[in-house]
């Protein structure tokens, strides 16, 4: 799937406390299969993906559009159908960001989480163009 | 590790589901076709490593205070021109 389309970031609306489940957890945590999304107005447009039990440690994760704003994916066709989208614009898109001290952070353009607004069953996605970006690309932050 | 041998056009099954085939050969490079359930996730190893990597680098116990992003305007859309 070209998800082309999906360049609006207004698109990008979930509750602010809303609880996703991914059923193959993420990669090296394929046991935690639930987070809470935590978005607190001071902190926009970057949210918490936070695990839903113990340990509870978080992610920070952001609309990758807002960082490339020509940022592109093509969803494995196995990825659509397990994620049950239909059209582009069923899914939300947010990437996993590394604080790495002040002033300097880096985001994961290689392996996108990928949710179902609808259903709210994500995925981390390793896309068919994965190779085009990188794994710690920089953020621009203050 | 259990080694077997196999020609183009040949597969192995595991698990009674999962099939695994040598479609070709091209120089060095063996492309394999994998039929597998949609509840079992393939990678290439290489690269499910680096994003395993990646991800334990992120995780983080605490929620400290954020820096701001300097958001990238949007590309001007073909309709947005007038």
């Amino acid at each position: 799937m070209n998800t082309e389309t999906l360049l609006e970031p207004p698109t990008q609306t979930l509750d602010d406390r809303a609880i996703i489940h991914l059923p193959f957890g993420l990669l090296g945590f394929e046991q935690v299969k639930s987070y809470i999304l935590l978005a607190a107005p001071n902190e926009k447009p970057f949210m918490w993906m936070q695990m839903m039990d113990a340990p509870r440690k978080s992610f920070l994760i952001v609309s990758p559009f807002l960082v490339m704003p020509e940022y592109q994916l093509d969803i494995p066709e196995r990825d659509v159908e397990f994620l049950d989208l239909t059209e582009p614009t069923d899914a939300l898109v947010f990437n996993i960001c590394t604080l790495r001290g002040p002033g300097n952070a880096t985001i994961n353009l290689k392996a996108p989480l990928v949710i179902n607004r609808y259903t709210l069953i994500c995925k981390q996605v390793i896309p068919d163009n994965a190779s085009q970006y990188a794994l710690n690309h920089p953020l621009l932050v203050t | 590790m259990l080694i077997l041998s196999r020609k183009p056009g040949e597969s192995i099954i595991i698990d009674g589901r999962i099939t695994v085939r040598v479609m070709r050969l091209e120089g060095d490079v063996v492309k394999l076709g994998i039929d597998a359930p949609r509840d079992v996730p393939v990678h290439r190893q290489e690269v499910y490593e680096e994003i395993q990597r990646s991800n334990k680098e992120a995780v983080t116990d605490s929620h400290p205070p954020l820096p701001q992003l300097i958001v990238q305007p949007p590309p001007a859309s073909p309709a947005a021109k007038k």
